[in-house]
């Protein structure tokens, strides 16, 4: 970072860039505070354990997010098992080994395309694919193949720009004191780029555990009332139990949305916390 | 590892390490591509099969898009329309709020006061669209219409608001990138010509870095164009073409996902319209995204460090 610290220090916010600099930062703030204060009023009446255990219910009363919380972690669980070692595989692959072939180029340029194509596509895809193509009906697995889809392209993007952050120095100096490639990727590349991985892969993670777009187009269900005990179970989650609760207008189902809200957010930020724990380790090292 | 160690293995290229390196690591790149590669193929091929039923010209010349309708209609052109509505007006709202965040993140706040607005947006990238659907719905929308009583229930003020604010992160950390790459030289320069820092940052930083910023809000603008569950739940999904703000609005995203409801028949003309739909959407949110980060890459060029000798 080269960011001077003279351009900064000593020069307090004067004038109206600065005052709209404030303004700006405020808005964003106020926003960020809103929703969150929103999400927990709405929803306090409604959290308690039963909440987290209990099945949807006509009452809205009665309503939990049982099943939606147990399909989300099964989803969360077969994406990161799948998509974070094919992402990081892939990335090394093309960043460390690749030759410079037109075929490889293609590759990476599809890839880092499908990495901006919204997730509602990658639902579609998905439903011919997996749903129908493969039979699999609406069930966590496909849910899980199709969110694997989306996950991928994030994850190599990600993990390539962590891998080019590594100087090239660290590869030379290991080729010139005779390393293979492999052993300069396990043990200089790899390490070096660890904390950009890990965070790269948590954050393409977080985003396909918060999609609700391709598991609508999958066919998801809200209104199931047993735990998917099983990949072949009937697809449901978190944010499409939530887009069900969101949109019906009867008392007590705006509760039971904000609660479901804060539970997937819940299952967000533990996942974040590896992130986190891993950003305290990055300060005691290199850089 | 020692010298010795590290040159042994070196001249063994067959060892197990090497193998693996090699040919797990090709394997993960084939499976990726054969994984996105299926999806664009998938794609494309429903929507070939959908164009030999409806002509490409009746898709994108016709002017109503009804495909239940007893006589049905296939034009995506209303359903553009509508997306570039909704996403038009999120950016419009998103960037001087966006732009005014990196500016101050990038030469005003300190230490302390950075670290927490970065937190914030951060944060605000990772909240999920339904999330911001359901505010979208249960609390805009009520309070826009609190002012102003004519506004409809599914309204597209409320979404291009809350879409707004998803696309708020993007253009703040991708302009921050692009303000980065002006060197702080050019701000010091400035002031020792006795400008003022308004003048400054106005007249000399901000245009350095324009064609970086100009990349960020288009991919923000990309991400807008994709946002579907705060736009179906904010601005419904009305039957008519719509050019009324103040009453639903109907995107290509809100028609997938309001196909999705209903169960479409494998094969049926409605399941080839979602994908000739979705082909639109890729080749839309494809293309803003790559001319996005060519923008941002050629804003890069001037980078300090590239410039410093």
């Amino acid at each position: 970072m080269s960011e001077s610290r003279g351009a900064r220090a000593g020069v307090a916010i004067r004038g109206p860039i600065g005052a709209m600099g404030v303004a700006a930062a405020l808005v964003t703030m106020a926003a960020l505070i809103l929703l969150a204060g929103v999400l927990l009023v709405e929803a306090r009446e409604v959290l308690d354990w039963r909440f987290f255990l209990n099945p949807p219910s006509r009452v809205a009363a009665e309503g939990g997010v049982g099943p939606a919380l147990a399909g989300s972690l099964w989803l969360t669980l077969i994406v990161a098992a799948i998509a974070v070692p094919l992402g990081v595989g892939t990335a090394v692959y093309l960043a460390e080994y690749a030759p410079p072939t037109r075929l490889v180029k293609a590759v990476e340029s599809v890839l880092t395309n499908l990495a901006g194509v919204p997730s509602v596509v990658y639902g579609i895809a998905g439903l011919a694919l997996f749903v129908r193509g493969l039979g699999l009906g609406p069930s966590i697995l496909a849910g899980a193949l199709t969110l694997t889809a989306l996950t991928v392209p994030l994850v190599v993007v990600n993990c390539r720009k962590a891998l080019q952050a590594v100087p090239d120095e660290f590869r030379w100096a290991a080729f010139g004191l005779g390393a293979s490639r492999w052993q300069v990727v396990r043990d200089q590349v790899l390490p070096a780029a660890a904390p950009d991985i890990v965070a790269g892969c948590c954050a393409a993670l977080l985003r396909a555990v918060g999609a609700a777009a391709p598991l609508l187009m999958l066919g998801a269900v809200s209104f199931t009332t047993f735990a998917p005990g099983s990949p072949h179970d009937p697809l449901t989650a978190l944010p499409t139990q939530i887009f069900a609760w969101a949109a019906r207008p009867q008392e007590g189902f705006l509760a039971l949305a904000a609660g479901a809200s804060v539970a997937l957010l819940l299952l967000m930020a533990a996942m974040h916390l590896v992130l986190f724990a891993n950003r305290r380790r990055r300060k005691g090292t290199l850089t | 590892m020692t010298a010795t160690a590290l040159s042994r293995a070196a001249r063994n290229p067959r060892s197990p390490g090497e193998r693996f390196g090699k040919h797990v690591l090709f394997i993960c790149a084939a499976l990726s591509a054969v994984l996105g590669a299926a999806v664009i193929v998938v794609v494309a091929l429903e929507t070939f099969r959908f164009f030999g039923q409806v002509s490409p010209a009746r898709f994108f010349g016709g002017l109503t898009w009804a495909p239940l309708a007893e006589e049905p209609g296939f034009g995506v052109l209303p359903l553009m329309a509508g997306t570039a509505q909704i996403a038009a007006g999120a950016t419009f709202l998103a960037l001087p709020v966006g732009l005014l965040t990196a500016v101050f993140l990038r030469y005003y706040a300190g230490g302390r006061t950075a670290s927490i607005l970065n937190a914030v947006v951060t944060l605000l990238a990772f909240v999920p669209a339904v999330v911001y659907g359901y505010f979208a719905l249960n609390y805009v929308t009520p309070a826009i219409r609190s002012v102003w009583p004519g506004v409809e229930g599914f309204n597209g003020i409320s979404a291009c608001l809350v879409v707004g604010l998803m696309i708020l992160p993007t253009i703040v950390l991708l302009s921050r990138e692009a303000l980065g790459a002006v060197p702080n030289s050019l701000l010091e320069e400035g002031v020792a010509l006795g400008a003022t820092r308004r003048r400054v940052l106005v007249r000399l930083v901000v245009p350095a870095a324009a064609i970086g910023i100009a990349g960020s809000v288009v991919m923000a603008a990309a991400r807008a164009v994709g946002e579907t569950m705060i736009v179906t739940l904010a601005a419904g999904n009305p039957t008519g073409p719509t050019w009324n703000p103040v009453e639903g609005v109907r995107t290509l995203t809100t028609f997938l996902a309001q196909a999705s409801l209903g169960d479409i028949p494998t094969g049926s003309i409605e399941y080839g319209a979602c994908f000739a739909v979705a082909a639109v959407l890729f080749l839309l949110t494809c293309g803003m995204h790559a001319a996005g980060g060519a923008l941002m890459a050629r804003g890069q060029r001037g980078k300090p460090g590239a410039v410093r000798s």
